[in-house]
């Protein structure tokens, strides 16, 4: 007997798929940039083109950036130096705007604040989120000048954007009986979110925090090429465009992976001990 | 005079549906009084209606002399202290610990500056300590409250109800996720607030045999209107069977 209500494709065979219209919009999204990628392909200039030298070029030049890397214009020590730099402007950027954003994720929780306050700062912050961290730099930039001052806040301000949505939502996800009883206590709006909100979310927050750190890691190496703001970013810039040295591009690329590895590894171990069950 | 006065009380939470229509009862120092209804009921509502953490929409609360209804703010706070609140689900602060949970329950007295530092006086905290030893768990009082079990968890609700110094304590369904053991535990825990302290006690239950047998009088509650109120010896067969419904009483004994 056929139950009602089962579900089958053309051929007979069962559906497990709710196949609702997002699913089908999303495959037919893809289908079609699959198919615009190839006309893409087709349409290209490929006149002067040896494909097999190019090949062989391409190789080499990848043999010397990352199997001959080399510092030339630069020592070890400045190359250290220039990395601190890099980690240094993350860093700001990233416990400044966590200390702001704490205070403005609170007024813009739903469960803390007043509905039309929050609703502002939610609309302030995705407005601030939608452009992109470089374009704030540079706006800036108009103000301070192109260097650091401008890469910072242009990152700070971005980082805000980005934590005060991560920190208000993980204020929201606070158990509603937890502060139903910390109100009737007879305990202010200040003493709940001291003692009831951050202690019941501190690891989240400090999972954000770490992790918009490693981004504005990043994003601080590209500005430094971008935006003049100086670190590693600066001298990958001046030897890729200005000195066409291969050897010293890879030694950075190196620099800047060892960065990335280390602030992975640090990430895993503090999810390890703030989460030890996950 | 009493200590609790609700006159005339009538509560709803959108325009079109009464959870609470026209309650009126007094509750005296030291009693112990229980609320059962079938679940919907407005028991809850009820019980949040009278530390004012819903507003009311008609009606009068007057606890002591004061007027629940027409309290500034800080007199609201300090209203809440002299009310103690235990919830079904405990409602404690889970990463904290239990002694830290219980001083919670301070709050009320303390400036914002003294609550955010979390400031608290060595009589507070021994006070705190003779609590949880009374209640049999100074031992966990170090522990995350999320290590303890259900029935720890609610007697640390309990001492943090009862650091308030409160002269009302309202409970919620506090033995609705318990089992029969811990509930136990936990419904002598409260009769002994009332007789040993004098603390009046408003406990909403679903269980009718425990609130015959722990409460001096008994208010049944049906689609948010009183259907019983009375001391508990007068809750008959045929009384229990107005408040529930008579047809689901007879398949499912509670
Ligand atoms: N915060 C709320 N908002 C809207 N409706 C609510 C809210 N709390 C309770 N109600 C409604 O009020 C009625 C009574 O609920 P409640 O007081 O929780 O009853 P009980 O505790 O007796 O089960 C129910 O119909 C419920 O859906
Ligand atoms: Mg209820």
């Amino acid at each position: 007997m056929e139950v009602a209500n089962i579900r089958r494709k053309r051929d007979g065979r069962i559906t497990i798929k709710a196949g609702s219209k997002a699913e089908a919009l999303m495959v037919s999204t893809l289908m079609i940039l699959a198919v615009l990628t190839m006309i893409g392909f087709l349409l290209f200039d490929y006149s002067g083109l040896e494909l097999k030298k190019a090949i062989s070029e391409t190789g080499n030049n990848l043999k010397t950036m990352f199997l001959e890397p080399a510092l030339t214009h630069f020592s070890w020590g400045e190359a250290i130096y220039q990395v601190g730099i890099t980690v240094g402007l993350a860093f700001l950027a990233t416990v400044l705007g966590a200390v702001i954003s704490i205070f403005l994720a609170l007024f813009a929780a739903t469960n803390l604040s007043n509905e039309w306050v929050s609703k502002v700062i939610r609309i302030f912050v995705a407005v601030i989120r939608a452009v992109p961290t470089v374009l704030w730099v540079l706006i800036f930039a108009i103000a301070a000048g192109l260097g650091s001052e401008a890469a910072i806040i242009g990152m700070l301000f971005h980082s805000i954007a980005y934590l005060v949505k991560a920190y208000s939502e993980v204020f929201e996800e606070v158990d509603e009986g937890t502060l139903e009883a910390l109100r009737a206590t007879g305990s202010n709006w200040w003493h709940i979110v001291m003692h009831g909100v951050i202690p019941s979310t501190l690891t989240y927050l400090m999972s954000w925090t770490f992790l918009r750190f490693e981004i504005n890691f990043s994003v601080a190496v590209a500005m430094g090429a971008a935006a003049g703001a100086g670190g590693i970013g600066f001298e990958l810039f001046m030897a890729s465009g200005f000195y066409f040295d291969l050897r010293e591009v890879g030694m950075i690329t190196y620099a800047i992976l060892v960065v990335a590895i280390i602030l992975e590894i640090i990430s895993t171990r503090l999810k390890n001990r703030y989460f030890p069950s996950q | 005079m009493s200590l609790l006065k609700v006159v005339g009380l009538d509560k709803s939470y959108h325009s079109n549906f009464r959870v609470l229509t026209d309650i009126n009862f007094e509750v005296d120092t030291g009693e112990f009084v229980s609320i059962i209804g079938p679940s919907g009921a407005g028991k809850s509502t009820l019980l949040r209606c009278i530390n004012r953490m819903v507003e009311v929409n008609e009606g009068k609360i007057l606890f002591g002399d004061l007027d629940v209804g027409n309290l500034s703010k800080k007199a609201l706070r300090k209203l809440r202290t002299n009310i103690g609140m235990i919830f079904q689900h405990y409602n404690l602060v889970p990463r904290l610990t239990v002694i830290e949970n219980v001083l919670h329950g301070r709050f009320g007295y303390k400036t914002t500056l003294q609550g955010i530092l979390g400031k608290f006086t060595e009589k507070e905290k021994e006070h705190a300590f003779f609590l949880l030893e009374k209640l049999g768990i100074s031992d966990h009082a170090y522990k995350r409250c999320d290590q303890l079990s259900g029935g720890q968890q609610q007697r640390v609700g309990i001492a943090r109800a009862l650091i308030q110094e409160p002269k009302l304590v309202l409970c919620d369904e506090p033995i609705a996720s318990l089992d029969p053991n811990s509930s136990k535990v936990i419904m002598d825990h409260l009769k002994a607030i009332t007789s040993e302290l004098n603390i009046t006690c408003l406990v909403n239950l679903h269980q009718v045999d425990v609130a015959i047998n722990y409460s001096d009088r008994i208010i049944g509650l049906n689609q948010g209107e009183i259907v019983f109120d009375g001391p508990s010896q007068m809750l008959t067969e045929g009384r229990i069977n107005s408040i529930y419904g008579t047809e689901t009483r007879q398949f499912i004994t509670v």
